[in-house]
């Protein structure tokens, strides 16, 4: 045990020493200006669960009841307040708040901040010194979850951090769809949210990842993801942002170790009011036959700022990826900038691709919809939404129009 | 149903149509001919009330009324209604959705319309993205079946089309058009067509040769295509002088 000790001692140390590290992306959060979370207890059974829990559940896409999804799991601030799994998913997988996980399996500790370095920013940083929960889950070998697994994260309390630590495991031919939603409470504006999330896909795993965000207008967000993926495994991560916040910085990363891993990342959102977003995805192509998408579409509106970002790496001849960014500007308050970078390193028969795109709404699309009957308002509303609704590769049907119907329910407030 | 009086409408600061005067009665299809560029397209995109078509003289009736300070959207829901000669993409907006929006999400009635169209296999596909040429002239027909209107403006429905697509246009449009039906046809159209393929599938009760961007000929459409397949255009400018 000495072993761990000292590693969780190096790791405590690295973290303190970065504590007041800025991140190289996104505008620099004074975290002393918000307070720790507060515990929340914990309940047995659903409906002791609030309704105004619920319902900031339900915003951020994840339906609480005694009969949804395969297993759910429930953070109130900085306390798992409800876990579950269905009596047809026991012994398939595991759902529970990370400290429990790292309790019951000391060997876990090998993937805590195996991806991620927890000093790479004040961020990762502060939710190491100061932990408060997250989700672990494993799905066991072979097993494959249709239905998807739910995990919420909520923020009840005003002006408050919640750092939270996730770790996924998929293990040899497992598959399961995961939903996270991540939302403050109503009438809960300001905040700070930060997530680390450390996925691990074991070979011909396939795991489709969804993160629908619903925050107050005065939140700043940090989720920090690096996805490690084995021989064949498949990873489609999807991210929905349609409301205002204050600021959000993200550029999740799937680092494909094996050979023919497969990873796609989709990003929504909807910049609305003064928010700042830095959002983008990386991928890291280190084998034969590794391939990949990054995909974005962005609305920007009002005075927003949006900076989409993609990153392919590749090391290997055998692979390939492509990345494509697309902008509707709303105003002339509103910025979005596309940075899109290809590295290739020693592997001359990569094959990366980039495509941009920004620009207004078709005013030939806006009439043609009017010449149905359409008002401009109920047209412009119509193709944004279209706009919206881009293709995700290999995720379930019921899952394509549950993200349809998210962006369908939340857009209706926000155009 | 539309009277049309002494119009000109202007397009990006040029005029395109001068002097137009047109009345097509309750029940009546009127068909316009003319060549490329003499302002067809336009005079159909004016009557819509499409932006960047802009009136400079005349007055548009329909139903007895200008209906030149309303809106597109106000003419079709008065019953105006267009097929478009170029569909234009609307990436994600599926064909069902902006159906369903039409007909306030009666289902039976677009499922109808769809297999008559031959369209179904559409309607899961964002509009016009990918869609062929036969696709788009019925996916636009299929929209006019949805609104039923009073007038139909239809622009060149059998360009780009296959011979058996032709076959369905045109037994679709005389459906629209309510061409079988003897003595209670309300419906009006005016539509625009190079080839006069259409006329073997639908009677049109009137023709007009639109050339420079004045009416220049009138008559019984069949006549006036077999004139202008004989003699060509040209022979409208000379007779009319």
């Amino acid at each position: 045990m000495k072993v761990r000790e000292d590693y969780l001692r190096e790791i405590k140390e690295r973290a303190e020493k970065a504590l007041h590290k800025k991140a190289p992306l996104g505008p620099d959060v004074d975290l002393s200006e918000f307070y720790l979370c507060s515990p929340q207890e914990e309940v047995d059974n659903v409906e002791s669960i609030s309704a105004s829990l619920r319902e900031a559940a339900l915003y951020a896409g994840v339906e609480l009841g005694e009969d949804k999804g395969s297993a759910t799991y429930l953070q109130v601030d900085r306390s798992a307040v409800y876990q579950k799994i269905q009596d047809a998913f026991q012994g398939k997988l595991e759902i529970m708040a990370v400290s429990e996980a790292l309790e019951r399996y000391p060997e876990l500790w090998e993937y805590w901040w195996g991806l991620i370095p927890v000093d790479a920013d004040k961020y990762t940083a502060f939710s190491e010194v100061c932990p408060m929960e997250g989700y672990f889950i494993r799905v066991f070998a072979h097993q494959k979850i249709e239905v998807p697994l739910q995990a919420c994260l909520l923020l009840s309390e005003e002006s408050r951090i919640q750092s939270v630590h996730n770790l996924v495991i998929l293990e040899e031919g497992a598959e399961a769809n995961l939903i996270t939603g991540c939302a403050s409470v109503r009438g809960n504006e300001s905040g700070v949210h930060i997530g680390v999330s450390e996925f691990y896909l074991g070979d011909n795993s396939r795991l489709t990842f969804t993160m629908i965000h619903n925050w107050g207008e005065n939140f700043h967000v940090r989720p920090r993801t690096v996805v490690k993926m084995g021989n064949n495994s498949f990873y489609s991560n999807t991210y929905v942002l349609l409301k205002p916040l204050s600021s959000l910085q993200t550029f999740p990363q799937a680092v494909m170790e094996g050979e023919n891993a497969d990873a796609n990342f989709q990003s929504i959102v909807f910049a609305k009011g003064n928010s700042y977003i830095d959002i983008g995805s990386s991928l890291l192509l280190k084998e034969k036959g590794c391939r990949g998408n990054s995909v974005s579409r962005v609305c920007a509106a009002d005075s927003s700022q949006v900076y989409t970002r993609g990153k392919l790496i590749s090391y290997h001849d055998e692979a390939q990826a492509h990345l494509e960014c697309k902008g509707i500007l709303f105003s002339r308050e509103a910025e979005i900038i596309s940075i899109p970078e290809l590295e290739v390193h020693g592997a001359p028969g990569s094959r990366l691709s980039h495509e941009a795109a920004v620009g207004p709404i078709e005013e030939e699309a806006v009439n043609y919809l009017r010449s149905r009957g359409l008002s401009r308002e109920e047209a412009l509303s119509l193709i944004t939404r279209g706009f919206l609704n881009i293709d995700i590769p290999g995720i379930p049907a019921a899952l394509r129009q549950y993200i349809d119907e998210v962006i369908r329910l939340t857009s209706r407030d926000v155009m | 149903m539309l009277e049309i009086k002494g119009l000109g409408v202007n397009v990006g600061g040029e005029e395109v149509l001068q002097d137009i005067d047109l009345n097509i009665d309750p029940g009546e299809v009127h068909v316009l001919l003319g060549p490329n560029g003499a302002g067809k397209t336009t005079l159909l995109m004016a009557i819509m009330g499409m932006p960047g078509y802009e009136v400079t003289r005349g007055d548009i009736l329909f139903q007895g009324e200008s209906i030149l300070p309303l809106s597109v959207e106000e003419r079709a829901r008065r019953g105006i209604g267009m097929a478009f000669q170029k569909m234009p993409t609307i990436p994600g907006v599926k064909l069902r959705t902006l159906g369903e929006l039409m007909v306030n999400g009666g289902s039976s009635l677009l499922l109808e319309a769809a297999e008559k169209l031959n369209c179904t296999y559409l309607l899961d596909r964002s509009v016009g993205l990918g869609f062929s040429g036969g696709e788009a002239k019925r996916a636009e027909l299929f929209q006019l079946f949805l609104q039923r209107p009073l007038l139909s403006l239809i622009d060149e429905p059998e360009s780009g089309v296959d011979l058996d697509n032709i076959a369905l246009i045109g037994k679709a449009l005389s459906e629209l058009l309510e061409r079988e039906q003897v003595k209670t046809k309300q419906k009006s159209g005016l539509i625009i067509t190079h080839t006069g393929y259409i006329l073997e599938y639908l009677n049109a009760d009137m023709g007009h040769v639109l050339m420079e961007g004045r009416i220049v000929c009138r008559g019984n459409p069949r006549d006036l295509f077999a004139d202008i397949r004989s003699k060509g255009y040209e022979e409208c400018l000379r007779c009319e002088r």
